[in-house]
């Protein structure tokens, strides 16, 4: 094999916007170790740069014309640059609100940005693998480096309960997901290309029961991903646990990562055994929609809320994939966006709340609007956008995903998810109410002594940055959300994959008719 | 055009939110009322080149929105949307010009204020089922704010109630909506396209069922309507205004709008029993009206009362009966402000809503003389005396749908009766009489809490007085709904003569 031909093969282009993250990765380690602790002042700005120039690079990727690299085992197709975009943005916001969260903690910052950027590069390139090795290892560097950040404040023990119990459970259900996967490269007969299995599988013995194992084995490890009930035991604690950034990564950043390795891995290898993961996905959805939402309801503390929120969240996100419409992939895809500002908002204002009181009881927050008018505006207007009221982004999200859903025929789940989004805007305006409505005497302890508003600490106005900028965004991307809506649409119109599995899925259901009709 | 009835309230909002502290409470109100005043206006210059001989949209307006959904930016007016509005505009004008001077926090209070009549103007010019559903929704959470912040003493109880109920009705309407879109076959939520379309029957019945269910909690029928007399106990009393005069509205237009608009066939199907419902909240909500010692309390449950004249009309779906629909909606909107607005004054004068405590306020030196012959006068109308436009409201009613419901109708005109009953009793403990020591040393009535109450009275006799200044604007409008649908016309004799034969 020439050279010429191996660059072709390798065609390492791709992975451009990963190469600029890896690259300012190294520079923020470099640096912290060689100047030390002064450089922190600048490193985490510069690491969000870097993000931004890979976000920016992802946007030159959009309509690149081969997306299959490394010999196939990484796939750049539109779908995976819009997921990785979002856990690229994801980071960047993360870092911009850990900045004076975790210097106030007394931790050191500059390995904090290293292990999330390491936990990003994870991500990123979870959301383009096309091969179980690739797969694994992405996974892997995603989820070691998470249980890092859960245990990062080392010095608080709830921090430590939190990454003991998300590394035991996290490595058990990565086992569990390694040997799924390790019976689909024995039934495809020594394959590890996604496409490859499938051809694999379907010139074997075609649906049989091992088949059958290591979809459920795979699934199991996808839904501790995306923390869907009843893989969600660990959501609570390590959400209560954890630094509050890490939790706002986790809820976005690795739960987009999921979604994407969701949609890839079903769609590719499992197109013989669909009925089984509708049905598995379904049950999933269901369960996470009522759980969260109905638990959510007696939560007390804010992180805990915001857990059980995010397993309902991650319930109606689920809907989009049980159509297996293009409607459907792109209502996943646009929740995904909007799910990002939205809940992003609502963590960015927490931390600030818990930076400045010290708490996060949501009793605490009683009479918020007095001390504090943009915070609880913040968080007012994230906490409506999550339970979906209109005109802010999140009502559109999830009409989308109730449109796509109903197009399909999932009557039942739409509905059910429409029930339990009621149930959502109760718990999430009782927040709002403890904060707007209380009156000045009904104020609680924390907000007495809320220390007057000051911008000006390290850090702090890089999360007043992060406030209103994700604030803005949540605000307008629902009523201007044409361009959102045309890059969901465009990621999956735009992905091979996709398409074939949305056509393949229209002629099965045509023959059946004509079947029926006969 | 019309976007401005829209989009002035809203930007109206973003500027009132966002005045600086420094700004007493009192010309916050005159900024916001000048702002509403606006909009009031605007909807008048609207009206006047209204043409309303023709019976179609006029002004429409439209632009694409968001593609994926099938969601366009179109509005438009008729006959049945345009009195509608302009009670609206007026509505917020009382409303806000009838706030306390001092009231507590009252750049949040008149953004919230703005932006619910900015919700309820969007709502009644929408023509695509999803932008109603979605300006339908906007409304909720100002006035879930405005009953909790500014609300009596079970405010916190009262709003999270309506918050709920207003919650289910807008899934089932959603619901709704897709499925009429889904099953339809089209591709985007444009009402006109979809009136015309017809589908099975059972899926039509499930579908206005749901539809039902969703606007009944809104108007509200009984059983459905628990959370009102608790929402008007609560809430301030410009908000009470609001609530029953123009939200409420919301309800029947959508009724008559997305209910007999879309779906004549089964309307036609299930109007018996639509008759039915009507007569039992008539007839619940003024045998309760008659039990209630809370002034408040008892104008509320009169609301559930009159709004159900509206579903029996709404049943005959008669031409005469549809006018008689829309003059029930302007009518009950105006004389129930005007009995909210009343009402709030003898709370705040007198300290009390309570009718056995209250005694002889009419007493022309230390009682409340204008208020209490203001409160005589929105009394009248509401118990349809003639030369009111009560009477010709419910005279319409009566007479349209006679001849489709005879026996329900009968039963309705009991219920009228009882509007006397009920506030009779109201006028005869708390206005006449000797004044009770409990009350003496009233404080002064200012005019400017008589003046709203007194433009609204003299509204109510004009239109008493000439009610085709009113009708014109609506008439072929209300026609049109019913002249597409021979069906229905076809119906009605035969249904009149089934009835006609029973003993």
């Amino acid at each position: 094999m020439s050279f010429a031909e191996l660059a072709a093969q390798l065609n390492a282009g791709t992975i451009l916007p990963e190469s600029i993250v890896i690259a300012t990765l190294i520079v923020v380690i470099m640096v912290d170790l060689i100047v030390g602790r002064t450089s922190t002042r600048w490193t985490p700005y510069l690491a969000v740069a870097g993000l931004l120039a890979s976000v920016v690079a992802l946007f030159s990727q959009w309509d690149i014309n081969n997306p299959v690299s490394f010999l196939g085992g990484f796939n750049g197709d539109a779908l995976s640059v819009v997921f990785r975009g979002i856990i690229a943005l994801s980071a960047a916001v993360t870092i911009l609100m850990s900045i004076s969260y975790i210097e106030q903690s007394g931790t050191s910052l500059g390995e904090f940005v290293g292990i999330l950027l390491t936990a990003t590069i994870g991500g990123m390139f979870l959301s383009g693998a096309n091969e179980l090795v690739m797969i694994f290892i992405s996974l892997e560097t995603l989820s070691i480096s998470s249980y890092l950040l859960t245990g990062y404040t080392k010095r608080d023990p709830r921090s430590n309960e939190a990454a003991l119990k998300y590394l035991l459970i996290g490595a058990s259900s990565t086992a569990i997901f390694l040997y799924g996967v390790s019976l689909l490269y024995g039934l495809s007969g020594g394959e590890t290309k996604l496409s490859a299995i499938a051809a694999g599988l379907a010139a074997g013995s075609g649906q049989s029961l091992a088949l059958v194992i290591a979809l459920v084995f795979a699934i199991a490890g996808i839904a501790f991903k995306i923390s869907a009930v009843p893989f969600h035991q660990w959501t609570p604690d390590v959400y209560e646990g954890s630094p509050t950034p890490v939790v706002a990564f986790l809820s976005v950043g690795s739960k987009a990562a999921g979604f994407a390795l969701a949609i890839r891995l079903m769609v590719t290898v499992f197109p013989l055994v669909s009925e089984q993961w509708h049905f598995i996905f379904t049950a999933l959805a269901i369960l996470s929609m009522v759980l969260g939402n109905v638990v959510a309801l007696t939560q007390t503390s804010m992180k805990r809320l915001l857990a059980y929120s995010s397993i309902a969240q991650a319930g109606f996100v689920m809907l989009g994939l049980i159509a297996s419409t293009e409607a459907g992939y792109s209502s996943m895809v646009f929740y995904m966006l909007v799910y990002l500002f939205m809940n992003l908002c609502g963590f960015i204002c927490v931390i600030l709340f818990s930076l400045r009181t010290g708490t996060d009881q949501i009793s605490e927050y009683s009479g918020l609007y007095q001390k504090d008018p943009l915070l609880t505006l913040g968080l007012s207007i994230s906490l409506l956008s999550l339970g979906g009221i209109p005109p802010l982004a999140g009502f559109f999200g999830k009409l989308y995903l109730f449109w796509a859903g109903w197009q399909a025929g999932l009557y039942l789940l739409v509905l059910l998810g429409l029930i339990t989004s009621v149930v959502s805007i109760y718990y999430y305006i009782r927040v709002v109410k403890m904060m707007v409505v209380k009156e000045p005497q009904e104020m609680s302890d924390a907000v007495k002594n809320y220390p007057p508003i000051s911008w000006n600490f390290s850090g702090m106005r890089a999360l007043q940055v992060g406030l209103v900028v994700t604030l803005i965004a949540t605000s307008l991307a629902g009523i201007l959300s044409n361009p959102l809506f045309n890059l969901a649409n465009g990621s999956v119109a735009k992905t091979e994959m996709l398409q074939s599995a949305v056509i393949s899925s229209q002629v099965v259901e045509a023959t059946t008719q004509v079947s029926v009709i006969k | 055009m019309l976007s401005a009835l829209i989009w002035l309230p809203i930007i109206g909002a973003a500027i009132v939110a966002f005045l600086p502290g420094n700004i007493s409470a009192k010309i916050t109100r005159q900024i916001s009322f000048a702002i509403i005043f606006a909009a009031f206006i605007w909807s008048l210059v609207i009206a006047i080149q209204f043409k309303p001989e023709s019976s179609t949209q006029q002004f429409i307006e439209s632009l694409p929105w968001i593609d994926s959904l099938g969601l366009t930016y179109s509005l438009g007016v008729d006959g049945l949307s345009l009195p509608l509005l302009v009670l609206n505009g007026l509505l917020t004008c009382i409303a806000i010009y009838s706030t306390d001077e001092k009231i507590i926090r009252p750049r949040f209070y008149y953004s919230l204020v703005l932006l619910l009549n900015a919700g309820v103007s969007g709502a009644f010019l929408a023509q695509d089922l999803l932008l109603f559903f979605l300006f339908y929704e906007i409304e909720l959470v100002p006035l879930y704010f405005l009953i909790a912040i500014w609300g009596g003493a079970r405010k916190n109880y009262a709003a999270i109630k309506f918050l709920l109920y207003t919650t289910v009705s807008g899934i089932l309407l959603l619901a709704a909506f897709l499925g009429v879109v889904w099953f339809s076959g089209s591709t985007s939520f444009a009402y006109e396209p979809l009136r015309t379309h017809n589908l099975p029957l059972g899926t039509q019945l499930l579908l206005l069922g749901a539809i039902l269910v969703a606007f009944g909690i809104k108007i509200p029928l009984v059983p459905l309507h628990t959370w009102l007399p608790d929402a008007h106990v609560e809430a301030s009393t410009p908000i009470s205004v609001l609530l029953a005069g123009v939200l409420l509205k919301l309800g029947t237009y959508g009724l008559l709008r997305f209910g007999l608009g879309l779906f004549p066939e089964a309307w036609q199907n299930l109007a018996p029993s639509l008759a039915i419902w009507a007569v039992v909240s008539v007839l619940y909500g003024a045998f309760t009206a008659i039990a209630q010692t809370d002034m408040k309390k008892m104008v509320a449950y009169s609301s559930i009362a009159h709004m159900g004249y509206i579903l029996l009309a709404s049943a005959a779906a008669t031409p005469l009966s549809l006018l008689g629909c829309l003059y029930q909606m302007i009518s009950h909107g105006l004389i129930s402000a005007l009995l909210f607005l009343v009402v709030g004054v003898v709370y705040k004068k007198a300290g009390t809503r309570d009718i056995n405590l209250l005694c002889g306020l009419l007493n022309p030196e230390r009682g409340l003389p204008i208020i209490g012959s203001l409160m005589i006068a929105g009394v009248m109308a509401s118990a349809g005396i003639p030369g009111m436009i009560g009477f010709i409201s419910e005279f319409l009613i009566f007479r349209g749908s006679f001849e489709a419901f005879p026996v329900e109708t009968l039963l309705c005109m009991i219920g009228t009766g009882l509007t006397s009953v009920y506030f009779l009793l109201l006028v005869n403990r708390v206005f006449f009489g000797r004044l009770s020591e409990k009350v003496v040393d009233l404080p002064q009535v200012q005019w400017s809490e008589r003046i709203p109450a007194a433009i609204l009275a003299g509204i109510i006799i004009l239109f008493g007085v000439v009610p085709s200044w009113l009708g014109r604007w609506t008439e072929a409008s209300t026609t049109a709904m019913i002249n597409p649908q021979p069906a229905i016309a076809k119906v009605i004799p035969a249904v009149s003569f089934s009835e006609a034969k029973l003993p």
